[in-house]
């Protein structure tokens, strides 16, 4: 047969696409993802750049104890007269530090149990039963456990986190990786002679990572909400250093008087759970494409 | 019973009873506009059967679905009118008028019977809401018809007060024939009705088809890519192409004189059961045209071997060149050049020592509550080397599963499979997959996914497997340039050749295709069967050609094997397997493959 009829078919010229490649990039570039980095990145840059934005320490006590909102103090001062918005922006701060070390910490531990559980039927069972005993806990209750033991502190906070987060990462990549082992072009790789390591790294790991960018920015959020609960409840990051969830528990009792006291960490804690909520469900749909 | 839904009084003569005159349908896409449908000129007349054949992005589908105005949101009716008994025009009637008109005076069926069905719903509730819906009777007159419907869509009358999941593939669509003829329309719009069944299966569908528009006098729409099943079940015939018909004619005329270039094209490229194995299938060069671009001139012209200057700046019309037949072509037909395909170059395969040998293999498969599936029983076979073996058989014939069994994916229960050669399995035997969009890595360049089987085993040193992938990648007909995209910036055919190479890659001896051409257009799945067959005679290849379709089988394979519930029931050489056939099941096989000559010159032939 001659050559040229099967030269015939070359590919046909990709049309010049206006779509980002990368499907991350391509969700977080629609309305609404470009709300939700716009707003979270307000939030960090005010948690960063907290020394330049306040004349005040956050431990600093003014003579003022409870005042309202004025020029001086944007935010008023609190019941031992620290400022209140130099205690919210270098909240952020604290909250910062915890939640972008947690998140890693509990997405690592996650996926490494994942990847073990994959390995056989006998490790799948005790992997899975290891992540439902997690999730048997509420969430506040395993906290006090664990600062039972650990006692209180930033560090246990970010503990406890990580051990709320590592389920919902180990299943779903677990998940992921056992529904792309079945598909064709896994076994087309395991036909070709890709050993159990190269498979898992070389195929299926890139393609099966996708639900876990997406679920970052969701255990990002619940972090934020799990610190400022641990808190809250005084079993997290130990004062005088500020943290969100600090900030709200002091304003507790002085709400009838000074409404104001609670109004600056629930916007921040709102804004950046909204931020990130956002942000999770653009990747989603650019992951979806 | 008596079924009365006011009808209009019959239908003027000689007006069709629905006529789409220049239907144009856009779709919203992120690439801008897509002209999915661009002037489409269809009638159908009472009690007739209309095929609407076209490969995938003809907009054969696109029209079923603008016909009812049932477009998904993406897409929209932008000009051309849709006549219904002459009068009534479906394309500016008020969403109200259009309830009427679905269900009523036109019931659809859709290709797939697995989704179509709602699956909490038993089919007995299923026939009743479509009844209710056109307010048809009371109750007990719809449990009366419901079941009636079922019958003549012979679904036993006991079986309707089941679940769709208790229904086989078949079963199913015959269910949603019943649905879509409850209210007695006048048009039944049948887009791939078949498509997603086994052949034997198939041809009771269309049978079933038939005898409805015989006895009820429905019009049928029949949409398929199967030239076989409109030469054996249509009246007429309208081909399309790139979102416009191209030619237009009674069955009989059309497919024995094709007039436009495409038609006979098309033609050609099916492959037959008439014609001895080994002849070179002529596939369509080149690959439809995109619909999001702009076509100036004929949307053909690129793959035309006939072509002229007038082809590429002017648009033909659909215009009468018999008292019957359409066509939209600037090339008087007998002008059109006309190439006798030639026999493929085939090896005589060497039958001293068998490459793959397959001894006595079973193998099923368990779930927890269910009994053991028994896939594969005492299968033997053997492959000699340049030898292609079709195996052919059902859905659950144990096709696949003896593929991966051959591959190591699934260890066999009992029996052997021995390969010749030594070094790894992966050397030696590698294996052509059936879907081209699933089986290639969407995150991996095609560079990368042609060279992982050589990075797998560590053939070759990185300079050598860089030119090894250019080399394959000419070798199966694509630019080496296409080493460093992505799978997602190639058509189906193309993948498959990607596939290919990468199935070449580490120079196996033995190759096997589980269903690789199943999923493409006839023209692209007649390039692809002969740039396989071409591979084989030249590199010795011993292949293993798994299919459905016994028609393809035939056209490559030097043996065929044909494989039932899991056992071999016959083997012999291709041309006299299909000639006398020993077993029960072959014979019905062959008997359901739809051949492309028209039912009236087959009977003429005989006489």
């Amino acid at each position: 047969m001659s050559a040229a009829v099967i030269v015939d078919e070359t590919p046909a010229p990709i049309a010049p696409t206006k779509r980002a490649r990368n499907p991350y990039i391509r969700g977080l570039r629609t309305p609404r993802g470009i709300a939700g980095l716009t707003v979270v990145a307000l939030v960090v840059l005010l948690g960063l750049a907290a020394p330049l934005l306040t004349r005040y320490a956050p431990t600093f006590q003014t003579a003022d104890a409870l005042l309202g909102p004025s020029g001086e103090h944007p935010l008023g001062t609190d019941e031992i007269g620290r400022d209140l918005w130099s205690r919210v922006l270098f909240g952020i701060r604290t909250d910062l530090i915890v939640v972008v070390s947690a998140v890693p910490l509990g997405a690592l531990t996650g996926c490494l149990l994942a990847l073990v559980s994959v390995t056989s039927r006998w490790a799948d069972v005790v992997v899975q039963r290891a992540f439902d005993l997690v999730l048997a806990f509420p969430g506040l209750i395993l906290g006090l456990t664990v600062t039972a033991v650990l006692g209180a502190g930033k560090s246990t906070v970010i503990v406890v986190i990580a051990v709320v987060e590592a389920p919902a990462f180990g299943r779903m990549l677990r998940g992921a990786i056992l529904s792309h082992r079945e598909r064709e072009y896994a076994l087309a790789a395991r036909v070709g002679g890709a050993g159990r390591v190269r498979l898992l790294v070389r195929h299926i790991l890139p393609n099966a990572a996708d639900p876990l960018v997406v679920q970052i920015a969701v255990s990002l959020s619940i972090a934020v909400i799990v610190e400022g609960a641990m808190s809250f409840i005084g079993i997290g990051v130990r004062p005088p250093e500020p943290s969100l969830g600090s900030i709200v528990s002091g304003s507790v009792m002085h709400l009838q008087d000074h409404p104001s006291y609670a109004i600056g960490p629930l916007v921040a804690i709102s804004a950046f759970v909204l931020g990130l909520n956002l942000i999770a469900e653009a990747l989603n749909k650019g992951v979806r494409r | 019973m008596t079924v009365t839904i006011d009808k209009p009084a019959q239908i003027r003569a000689g007006t069709p009873l629905l006529a789409a005159h220049d239907l144009r349908v856009v779709f919203d896409s992120e690439r801008g506009p897509v002209h999915a449908v661009r002037g489409v000129d269809l009638e159908l007349a009472v009690g007739e059967m209309l095929g609407v054949v076209g490969e995938s992005g003809s907009g054969k589908s696109t029209t079923a679905l603008a016909l009812a105005r049932m477009l998904p949101p993406a897409g929209r009716i932008v000009g051309g009118s849709v006549l219904l008994d002459g009068d009534t025009d479906l394309v500016t009637a008020s969403e109200a008028a259009l309830v009427g008109v679905r269900g009523r005076r036109i019931g659809m069926v859709f290709q797939d019977p697995m989704t179509s069905l709602n699956p909490l719903l038993t089919v007995r509730r299923q026939l009743h809401e479509a009844l209710r819906a056109h307010g048809f009777g009371d109750r007990r007159a719809r449990e009366a018809r419901a079941v009636e419907l079922a019958e003549l869509v012979g679904i036993p009358g006991a079986r309707v007060s089941g679940y769709p999941h208790q229904f086989s593939g078949g079963m199913r669509q015959r269910v949603m024939i019943a649905l879509a003829l409850a209210n007695r329309p006048d048009v039944l719009i049948a887009d791939e009705p078949t498509t997603a069944l086994d052949p034997t299966v198939q041809a009771q569908i269309l049978e079933l088809l038939d005898t409805l528009r015989r006895e009820l006098g429905t019009a049928v729409l029949l949409i398929t890519h199967n030239m076989g099943v409109v030469a054996e079940r249509c009246d007429r015939v309208a081909v399309m192409y790139g979102g416009r018909v191209i030619e237009q004619g009674p069955v009989a005329e059309v497919l024995t004189a094709p007039r436009h270039p495409y038609t006979a094209g098309l033609l050609r490229a099916v492959p037959r059961l008439d014609t001895p194995a080994g002849t070179r299938l002529a596939g369509i060069p080149g690959t439809p045209p995109d619909l999001a671009l702009p076509v100036l001139g004929c949307a053909f012209a690129d793959r035309c071997a006939a072509v002229i200057d007038r082809c590429r700046t002017e648009q033909p019309d659909l215009v009468p060149v018999t008292d019957d037949v359409r066509s939209a072509c600037w090339v008087p037909p007998t002008e059109a050049p006309a190439h006798e395909p030639g026999p493929i170059r085939r090896n005589a395969p060497d039958p001293t020592s068998p490459v793959l040998e397959v001894r006595g293999v079973s193998k099923s498969f368990r779930s927890r509550r269910r009994p053991a599936v028994a896939a594969l029983t005492d299968v033997d076979l053997v492959l000699y080397p340049g030898e292609t073996l079709g195996v052919v058989g059902e859905s659950g014939s144990g096709k696949s599963t003896l593929a991966r069994a051959i591959v190591g994916i699934h260890k066999p229960d009992r029996g052997v499979i021995r390969v010749a050669g030594k070094g790894r399995l992966a050397r030696e035997v590698q294996m052509v997959f059936q879907d081209p969009f699933a089986s290639l890595n969407p995150r991996m360049t095609v560079g990368d996914i042609v060279a992982d089987p050589l990075h797998a085993q560590r053939i070759g040193t990185p300079l050598e497997r860089r030119a090894r992938v250019l080399e394959l990648l000419e070798r199966v007909g694509l630019d080496p340039a296409a080493a460093s995209r992505l799978p997602r910036d190639f058509s189906g055919g193309q993948r498959q050749r990607i596939g290919i190479a990468r199935a070449l890659a580490p120079a196996p001896s033995v190759l096997i295709c589980d269903e690789a051409v199943s999923a493409l257009d006839v023209s692209v799945q007649a390039q692809v069967v002969n740039l396989l067959a071409e591979l084989q005679a030249e590199l010795g290849l011993a292949l293993l050609f798994i299919a459905h379709d016994l028609a393809v089988v035939r056209s490559i394979s030097h043996r065929i094997v044909v494989l039932r519930e899991g056992r071999v029931v016959e083997t012999g050489p291709a041309d006299d397997l299909v000639a006398h056939p020993q077993d029960p099941y072959t014979k019905a096989l062959l008997a359901a493959v739809p051949s492309p000559v028209p039912v009236a010159v087959r009977a003429a032939e005989a006489v």
